[in-house]
């Protein structure tokens, strides 16, 4: 029994508490939500990439049975407030900022792009209202990539700009660039291309808008990262007061980084609600989905690398252009990001960089999964680039140039100290875990029949939270709060501002509540998803672990501190001698005296004890994540790739990381395996395209391949699980690593297995046409 | 409107839908049934698997007056006292899932695919699943807890296909 007790369930992989209602069909989604008087909104789109709106003739829907309302985009911008996307306008960027309206107006800037909303008794009479609205567009020459948008003579999308740059051109050193790309043996200039491609979670977005008019309130069912950030954006786009607005959200089937805030449709469809003063469903379909929901990702970089004779790499001159799309939101964030992370755990001593956001003729740049990854592929790539020509091994020069571990950390050039991080333990654990000499002799058996193997390997760290900065708190969104409660019927309740779509929230969070509280896994609540009863928050940037984990673990016993020190009054007992066992208030070594504590709750609630005793058991917990720290690792991928049909297959895939203590193991694996299929996706299959007129050619799953069962191998996972930083709080964030490693570890592979042919990679889509054509213009003598 | 008469999980359902609605909007719409879900609705990921007469179908692909006369099982007919099955439990011992949209049609694929192959291998249930898109879980967690399924329906001694999980990463829930 002893060992029992003593066991914990944080840190164990606790069978989640979602799946039983996931399992029998019994989750609710946005969709599954059924108001009373309920109608149905489909968007008309343009099928223009840019264009003047000339006229919209919506008599005809208007006059179709079923159809309630149809609004133009002149039509609502006369019921809403344009500004730019909320979420820009709540963090505030400098400069200009573009100002756009819920639906078109003037004129179409992407294919896709929304026009007019139909509204009816159903979907299938809303679609057949958009069939029926006519619009007739004037051509607009199309700016379909960054290189014409950066063009003076290209015509620009939005008036207010006057030039197609999201944000001005910016240039900043760390380090003395000049004198260390002066003192090196050797510069290579390489220009890495990163291609366009997207989240899609198997649940697009939707809402379901419910605006009350006797008390002219807003309710909102959302899909979103936030119920808080949609809050926001709905008042501000609405004009409404914060406190007549409410978003609620039940399960939400995944996003990946899309579903922050409310996008244009959603608050249009909110928009129409309170016109109709009825309930308006909107969810969205697959090819709205693929076409204009966002995407990520596109980017091009210039590198010139300073590096010696031996392998160090000294130092980077980094030209970034990003492609935001048209109506820029986040993307417009990302470089900076990018520069902060692109010495990664290496010993860089100069970087230079500059960047510029492009808008252009295309679907928004959105936050996809590690939204500023492309450091992490740009400097992996180089790495293996620079290798190459030196005669150096991958695992070598990478061993060479990672900082060592040092009491204090080094720096990274760009600022923030690599507190904690074990770069050079997960490289050297990788080695061990894959025989690279066996299979360097392997590898060369196989090309002797015709077989091309490849290894790679790719190493990263991940701010999740990050480390404490000096004066504030770890990581770049600020503190977590989370209100505890002890209910009457002995339940504890925790009311978290995350908001998890996939994440386990409602296990994970009760494990550590369970152990700290003293109660079982099954007597902790957690809620979620109700902007009237949770804190702010947001689930996102692989924060929670560290940062709701500690509000949690801090928390709990805020709480179980309250109500000792109620038992003590109640029990007549001092606090000293009090405990909490399994849901039981007693005395330390007298079992009898145990009361449970829904009853310890029932009797603060009976209103019997004064006003000196503090009967409220309650608690608001903060916590600003400690000591924080970097999640990281290494990955290594065992390629093959047919030479004759450009396939590729993994023939093993293995994962060396370090997240800290895990909260639910299986848990951490599955976020783990979830990243590398989408990195493996965006390498051999995933590519939003556009054709040179601006139309998206990937607008079903015919066109925009997702893995399979078939495509993703298993995934060997090895937590190294080193370096406590904070005296009880050690779980690190987990959710984007996989994403951000491992294209540049199944790049790597791939080149590797193609070195016979001389073949060198610069690029991150290889579907089998591309890895043939790579192959057919490579240089054997390289 | 077409007025159909089926059999749902075992029970007489009648409708009188549109003659374009698709079997998923009439379950969904129609009987409300929201376990089946949409994620596509051109036939190609898979969330909206039903098993109808014995075969697994795209629902979003099938319009109900399709299914008039015919037995359709959904996820919610599966366990019908509110528990789970065999594989619904394996499922949940394997961390199968992460956000759960395309469960439904990842459970009624396997549920199909095993009884006609009860006796499995990995392989063959990865090509079976192979037309039912998941973003979360990378699959190996799904593929695990439809072999644990497998072997449990091997195994006469229901406590013993506990012991003997493979998989480290997915011990059963510990008792307190």
């Amino acid at each position: 029994m002893a060992a029992i007790a003593a066991e914990r369930y944080t840190g164990a992989s606790v069978k989640r508490s979602e799946d039983p209602r996931i399992l029998t069909g019994a989750g609710r989604y946005v969709d599954d939500i059924k108001l009373p008087g309920m109608l149905h909104a489909a968007f008309v789109r343009s099928p223009m990439a840019h264009a003047r709106v000339v006229s919209v003739d919506v008599s005809a829907a208007r006059a179709l049975p079923g159809v309630v309302a149809v609004f133009t985009g002149a039509e609502l911008e006369e019921i809403t407030v344009p500004g730019p996307d909320a979420l820009m306008a709540l963090i505030g960027l400098d400069g200009p900022t573009p100002e756009f309206t819920l639906l078109a107006t003037d004129k179409v800037r992407f294919a896709g792009d929304p026009v007019a909303i139909v509204i009816a008794e159903s979907r299938y009479l809303a679609e057949d209202g958009c069939e029926l609205v006519e619009v007739e567009y004037d051509d607009l020459p199309p700016v379909t990539n960054a290189s014409f948008a950066l063009d003076p003579s290209s015509p620009p999308l939005f008036a207010n700009l006057g030039d197609n740059i999201a944000s001005p051109h910016s240039r900043s050193e760390s380090g003395d660039v000049a004198a260390t790309f002066a003192e090196a043996d050797r510069v290579f200039d390489f220009r890495i291309d990163v291609h366009r491609h997207q989240n899609v979670p198997m649940e697009g977005r939707g809402c379901v808008a419910s605006y009350d008019a006797d008390r002219d309130f807003m309710t909102v069912h959302a899909a979103t990262q936030s119920v808080h950030v949609s809050k926001i954006a709905v008042a501000m786009r609405l004009g409404m007061e914060q406190d007549k607005v409410r978003v609620v959200a039940g399960d939400i089937g995944g996003s990946f980084g899309l579903k922050i805030g409310a996008s244009r449709e959603e608050l249009a469809a909110a928009a129409a609600s309170r016109a109709l003063r009825r309930p308006v469903k909107w969810v969205e379909d697959r090819g709205e989905n693929l076409t204009a929901s966002g995407q990520a990702r596109e980017e091009s970089f210039d590198v010139r690398a300073a590096v010696s004779n031996d392998g160090d790499l000294l130092g980077l001159d980094v030209k970034m252009v990003i492609d935001t799309g048209s109506y820029p939101g986040l993307g417009v964030t990302v470089p900076e990001t990018v520069e902060a992370m692109l010495p990664g755990p290496y010993k860089l001593a100069a970087l230079g960089f500059e960047s510029t956001a492009a808008i252009t003729n295309k679907a928004t740049y959105v936050a996809y999964r590690g939204p500023w990854a492309s450091e992490t592929f740009v400097r992996e790539r180089i790495l293996d680039l620079i290798a190459k020509d030196l005669g150096l091994d991958p695992l070598e020069i990478r061993l060479r140039n990672v900082a060592p571990r040092t009491d204090p950390p080094a720096v990274m050039i760009t600022g923030r100290p690599l507190v904690g991080v074990t770069s050079r333990e997960s490289l050297q654990r990788i080695a061990e875990l894959v025989d690279i000499p066996a299979f360097r002799r392997r590898q060369a058996e196989a090309r002797a029949q015709g077989h091309y193997l490849g290894i790679g390997m790719a190493t990263f760290i991940e701010a999740a939270p990050g480390p404490r900065e000096p004066g504030g708190p770890s990581g770049p969104l600020g503190t977590e709060s989370m209100r505890l409660r002890l209910e009457e019927d002995g339940i504890v309740a925790l009311f978290t501002g995350q908001m998890p779509h996939g994440q386990s929230h409602q296990t994970t969070l009760a494990q550590i509540a369970a152990d700290e509280f003293g109660v079982p896994f099954e007597q902790v609540r957690v809620v979620v998803g109700d902007t009237d009863v949770v804190p702010f928050g947001l689930t996102g940037g692989s924060r929670s672990a560290t940062m709701t984990g500690g509000v949690t673990l801090h928390g709990a016993r805020k709480l179980k501190a309250k109500v000792l020190d109620f038992a003590s009054h109640l029990m007549e007992a001092s606090v000293r001698d009090l405990e909490i066992v399994d849901g039981r208030v007693g005395v330390r070594g007298d079992p009898a005296s145990a009361i449970a504590v829904g009853e310890v709750a029932r009797r603060a609630a009976s209103g019997q004890f004064g006003p000196d005793v503090d009967a409220n058991l309650e608690v608001e917990a903060a916590f600003d994540g400690g000591e924080g720290g970097w999640s990281g690792g290494t990955h290594c991928a065992i390629v093959e790739v047919d030479v004759e049909t450009g396939l590729v297959s993994v023939e093993r895939y293995v994962v060396a990381e370090d997240c800290g203590a895990l909260i639910n193991p299986a848990v951490v694996d599955g976020q783990i395996r979830g990243g590398v299929a989408q990195g493996i996706g965006a390498v051999l299959l995933e590519r939003t395209a556009y054709d040179e007129d601006g139309n998206c050619q990937s607008a079903t799953f015919m066109d925009y391949l997702v893995p399979t069962a078939c495509d993703v191998p298993r995934i060997e996972i090895e937590h190294l699980q080193t370096v406590p930083l904070d005296a009880d709080v050690n779980f690190r964030g987990v959710g984007e690593g996989g994403m951000i490693v491992a294209p540049p570890t199944m790049v790597n592979a791939i080149e590797d297995a193609l070195s016979p042919f001389g073949v060198r990679i610069y690029e991150q889509h290889l579907p089998p046409a591309r890895i043939l054509e790579l192959i057919a213009a490579a240089d054997p003598g390289q | 409107m077409v007025d159909i008469a089926l059999t749902v999980n075992g029970t007489a359902r009648t409708g009188s839908p549109e003659a374009r609605k698709t079997l998923a909007d009439f379950l969904r719409d129609d009987l409300n049934m929201t376990g089946t879900h949409l994620g596509c609705e051109h036939g190609v990921c898979g969330a909206c698997t039903v098993i109808v007469d014995g075969r697994a179908v795209r629902s979003c692909l099938m319009l109900a007056v399709q299914a008039a006369g015919s037995e359709v099982t959904t996820i919610e007919g599966l366990a019908p006292d509110g528990g789970l099955g065999t594989l619904q439990q394996a499922m949940w011992d394997s961390h199968s899932f992460q956000c759960g949209f395309c469960t439904p049609g990842m459970v009624m694929q396997a549920t199909a695919f095993l009884s006609d192959h009860p006796g499995a291998s990995e392989q063959q249930i990865r090509e079976a699943l192979s037309g039912n898109i998941c973003r979360c879980t990378g699959y190996q967690s799904i593929v695990d807890g439809v072999l644990l399924a497998v072997e449990r329906s091997a195994s006469p001694d229901p406590a013993a296909p506990h012991s003997a999980s493979p998989d480290p990463t997915t011990p059963p829930n510990r008792e307190r």
